[in-house]
């Protein structure tokens, strides 16, 4: 893969994070509406959304790896 | 000279860079605490109860900040890859809409029914929100000095470690407003 797609593929995985962190922002305000705001999904739902920014955005897995900046 | 000392010089660069990721990281944990502390006591004094905020500013407020952190992603990858002018409009972009969050947060549920003196509600709101502000407006402060290094040319592909620090703290940012909303617009029934 040359420097080209790759710029292109994480282009389109932090677009693809952003609409699934969206949905789950939709879905985390309709659970809150139908079962009176339950603790218990809604907190299932935001460690989901905290997990996800941690993995695509935050990229915490790199962080013992032996990536430089190259 | 070069072919003795390249692998040794190369191994320290990764080792700064690893060195600085763990501090950066190391941070967190210390603010993980702090934030941590604020989620208990919203936990301990509000129970499952919540006041009446308004939903759909909570709701507004918390899309801008999402559609920031894929802005500030943006801008990393465009670092990464040499691309200047997708870099710095995104980096500005992530830097207005922290200031629209800003906005939305003390111009606007600031002035909501809810004051500070109104007991244990207006205590943990305000101390909740106040505190989060106050690592969004440093953010943004980031945000500006890495956008103007960014201009004079200072960040490569090779060296970004400032956009990646940059970033990083933005996410992070971005992850304490992943457990407050929820906390406190949605979870429990009105006071």
């Amino acid at each position: 893969m040359n420097s080209k797609e790759k710029k292109s593929t994480a282009y389109l995985r932090g677009l693809v994070t952003l609409i699934v962190l969206a949905a789950l922002t939709a879905g985390e305000f309709w659970v809150s509406s139908v079962t009176n705001g339950s603790l218990v999904f809604l907190s299932i739902i935001a460690l989901i959304k905290a997990a996800i920014i941690l993995q695509y955005f935050m990229h915490i897995s790199h962080l013992w790896s032996e990536e430089t900046h190259s | 000279m070069t072919s003795a000392t390249a692998p040794v010089a190369t191994h320290s660069v990764h080792n700064r860079l690893l060195f600085n990721r763990l501090g950066l990281w190391l941070f967190f944990v210390s603010e993980v605490f702090m934030f941590g502390g604020l989620l208990v006591m919203r936990f301990h004094l509000w129970g499952n109860t919540r006041p009446d905020l308004d939903q759909q500013l909570g709701l507004i407020v918390t899309s801008i900040l999402l559609v920031s952190s894929f802005f500030m992603n943006r801008a990393e990858v465009a670092a990464k890859h040499d691309d200047r002018n997708n870099f710095l409009v995104s980096l500005a972009l992530t830097g207005i809409l922290g200031l629209l969050f800003l906005v939305g947060v003390i111009g606007f549920e600031w002035r909501g029914h809810v004051r500070p003196m109104d007991g244990y509600y207006g205590s943990v709101l305000y101390t909740m929100t106040g505190l989060h502000a106050l690592h969004v407006l440093s953010g943004i402060l980031f945000i500006l000095v890495i956008w103007i290094n960014g201009r004079k040319g200072r960040y490569s592909s090779q060296n970004y470690w400032g956009v990646e620090a940059c970033a990083i703290y933005w996410h992070f940012v971005d992850v304490v407003w992943v457990f407050f909303y929820p906390a406190l617009y949605l979870i429990g029934t009105l006071k």
